[in-house]
């Protein structure tokens, strides 16, 4: 088992005939991901790696029966392409594409809410993915780190959860599910949500999450763990040394005043009884203690 | 990308916002000049992207020209909180009797544009907070709807402002909501605006921070050619496109992942000081890694590179290629350690390895810093 992704899931990749588009459904192809159509307006009839490519989502949703999309999508067109993606019935979407415009996010957000109740579920912006190990992965995560297991992983960045993941694997323990939340200041989906489907999957035994300075969606996810999360969780928080008020890269990972520093949400954790992970290596010791 | 107070001021007007007359200086005589033809007194702040700044003395009230005159040369080419003033808005001087603040921000976590009202103005917004959060009033905006007037009213009536300037503070804070969507922004913010002794409504500052990945839209709203406020290194990364932040130690740092990049500069800063924070993004190239080696090491007294890489989306044999180039051609002599892991990561040692770099296989970063030290203390 695993949560929201598996093999036989039916995979629609959006923006199928670029450049990074092309190349990453090699990798998902490879992989074993079960991708059944591609889109690209203006494409529709040709071929990317023998994947069918269609010139809208519904078209593609009708000739294939896609159920998950995952984005490769330029940022001035995600709204756009996301919009298009939850009317034509997709439940499981994949937001890679990074620098899209925060205003955008907002929008994208206000509409998938209000298809929460048919099960929408949306990933990102600026992730890398989700990806089910020895099963199938919608975004950018290389395949060589990860190894099937009972450990799930949530991270804000994406070569972090890559770190973590390949430490684990390296030391015999496997991850049921990595998800990429997405490290954009605004994102489609909360750390608690995701916390939930781990705690409701069986093949779960605890959880790691990997968060960063920035936003408060580590403070928040530490009340849902305390008020009712039943498996064991570990965190680990980056940017100890980030200067305020500096963008780290990510457009999410900045220190705004007092809000979002290392130190609130290492305690906002602390204090919901989640183990803190001094360094990524940490993470070893907490997996043989809940395994 | 935060935009100077003259310029929010300017933009503000133009949405009917009112905001006291004012004339940008950049010489002594210009700010004089601007005083006699605002009309004295007049207050001259000077301009740049800081808090704190009239704690810190950039904001001085003057009763003559000559004066103006004279502050104007104390404050241009001084620093506050470390930076450089370049430019001074002379500003004409306001009475008021009262203090009041109206702010929007984003709110990351219900991904929603958050109105925020106080009768507390003239304060930094969160220490009001902090000291009593009643005392700021808030209200969740749904962006398929945007702010009403009479919303506006309700909640400001609810944070206690007075009643007969609510009509005025309602729309106000209206049109700061059109200025906020208009520019894509992050925040928008009058702190304060104030209620004149003629009863007028003014804003006596002007905030606003637009959303960098929203520029491509945005950015011919924006007044351009001015230097943003950051360090030289930080320029030259954004226009080689990465994102680098200058810190004070001497190791240098290069990751292909921003949440990668804040763990390596931590688990350096454990025992090292890490000169920098720099993370490629999904684009490395052959060119982008020299380019990025270089910049790296244009910063004085790098004792030693430590390099981070993944290979998802990012071709990490091209970046090799680019770091190993680089090493030929200016003879580097100090230590640089590598990790990189993922598609093709065999193909990557080897061209490391092959250019001298020091490669660690194992997959946590620390064991790969524990390298990096052993070197340093091995060349002293």
């Amino acid at each position: 088992m695993s949560i929201l992704l598996n093999k036989s899931t039916r995979v629609l990749v959006q923006g199928i005939t670029g450049r990074i588009g092309s190349v990453q459904t090699h990798w998902m192809l490879a992989y074993g991901t079960n991708i059944v159509a591609g889109v690209t307006p203006g494409k529709g009839g040709t071929a990317v790696e023998g994947v069918p490519v269609f010139d809208s989502v519904l078209e593609a949703v009708e000739k294939t029966g896609a159920e998950a999309s995952v984005f490769f999508v330029p940022a001035p067109f995600v709204l756009d392409a996301f919009i298009e993606t939850v009317d034509a019935g997709i439940n499981l979407i994949v937001v890679v594409p990074e620098h899209i415009p925060v205003h955008d996010v907002m929008k994208m957000k206000a509409y998938s809410r209000k298809h929460e109740n048919r099960g929408l579920f949306a990933l990102g912006p600026t992730t890398a993915g989700i990806l089910t190990p020895g099963e199938a992965k919608m975004g950018i995560m290389p395949a060589s780190l990860f190894k099937p297991g009972r450990i799930g992983i949530i991270s804000r960045s994406g070569t972090l959860s890559y770190e973590m993941a390949g430490i684990l694997s390296s030391a015999g323990y496997g991850q049921s599910t990595v998800v990429g939340k997405g490290a954009d200041p605004v994102t489609l989906t909360t750390l608690s949500v995701i916390l939930q489907h781990f705690d409701c999957d069986a093949a779960t035994d605890g959880v790691v999450i990997v968060g960063e300075v920035g936003g408060v969606q580590e403070e928040e996810a530490a009340k849902f763990i305390a008020d009712g999360m039943h498996k064991p969780v570990a965190a680990y928080i980056v940017g100890k040394f980030a200067p305020q008020g500096k963008r780290m890269g990510h457009a999410g990972a900045i220190v705004r005043g007092s809000q979002g520093t290392f130190a609130s949400k290492q305690q906002a954790l602390r204090d919901a009884n989640v183990t803190i992970l001094n360094s990524p290596i940490d993470v070893i010791d907490w997996a043989k203690r809940i395994s | 990308m935060k935009l100077y107070e003259h310029e929010s001021a300017d933009i503000f007007s133009g949405f009917g916002i009112r905001v006291p007359e004012r004339i940008l200086a950049v010489t002594p005589d210009e700010a004089l000049s601007a005083a006699e033809k605002i009309g004295l007194p007049v207050v001259l702040k000077a301009q740049v992207l800081a808090g704190g700044r009239g704690l810190a003395g950039g904001v001085k009230t003057v009763a003559t020209a000559e004066e103006a005159q004279a502050v104007a040369a104390d404050l241009l080419g001084s620093r506050i909180q470390g930076i450089k003033v370049r430019s001074i808005m002379v500003v004409r001087k306001v009475d008021y009797d009262r203090e009041l603040y109206l702010g929007i921000t984003v709110d990351g976590f219900n991904g929603r544009p958050l109105v925020m009202v106080s009768t507390k103005g003239g304060m930094d917004i969160e220490e009001v907070a902090r000291q009593n959060p009643a005392n700021i009033s808030s209200l969740s905006v749904r962006v398929d709807r945007g702010l009403f007037t009479f919303e506006a009213r309700k909640l400001l009536n609810a944070a206690g402002f007075p009643s007969r300037q609510i009509p005025g503070c309602a729309d106000t804070m209206v049109r700061l909501y059109q200025v906020f969507e208009a520019y894509n922004a992050m925040v928008a913010e009058i702190n304060p605006l104030v209620i004149c002794t003629n009863e007028s409504l003014m804003a006596l500052d002007a905030k606003l921070e637009v959303d960098d990945s929203s520029l491509f839209r945005t950015a011919k709203l924006i007044p351009k050619n001015h230097d943003r406020n950051e360090s030289y290194l930080e320029k030259l990364g954004r226009e080689i496109g990465v994102s680098y932040v200058e810190l004070d130690g001497d190791i240098g740092i290069i990751s292909s992942g921003a949440g990668l990049g804040m763990a390596t500069m931590d688990i350096i800063g454990q025992r090292l000081r890490p000169a920098n924070f720099l993370e490629t993004g999904g684009a490395i190239t052959e060119d982008l890694l020299y380019k990025t080696m270089d910049l790296v090491l244009t910063k004085k007294g790098i004792r030693a590179i430590f390099i981070n890489l993944y290979g998802g989306i990012n071709p990490i044999q091209e970046g090799a290629e680019g770091i190993v180039r680089y090493v030929k051609e200016h003879a580097i002599r100090i230590p640089i350690v590598a990790k990189a892991l993922g598609n093709r990561q065999e193909e990557t040692w080897d061209i490391l390895r092959f250019g001298g770099v020091h490669v660690v296989t194992e997959v946590a970063t620390e064991k790969a810093v524990e390298k990096l030290i052993e070197l340093i203390e091995l060349t002293g």
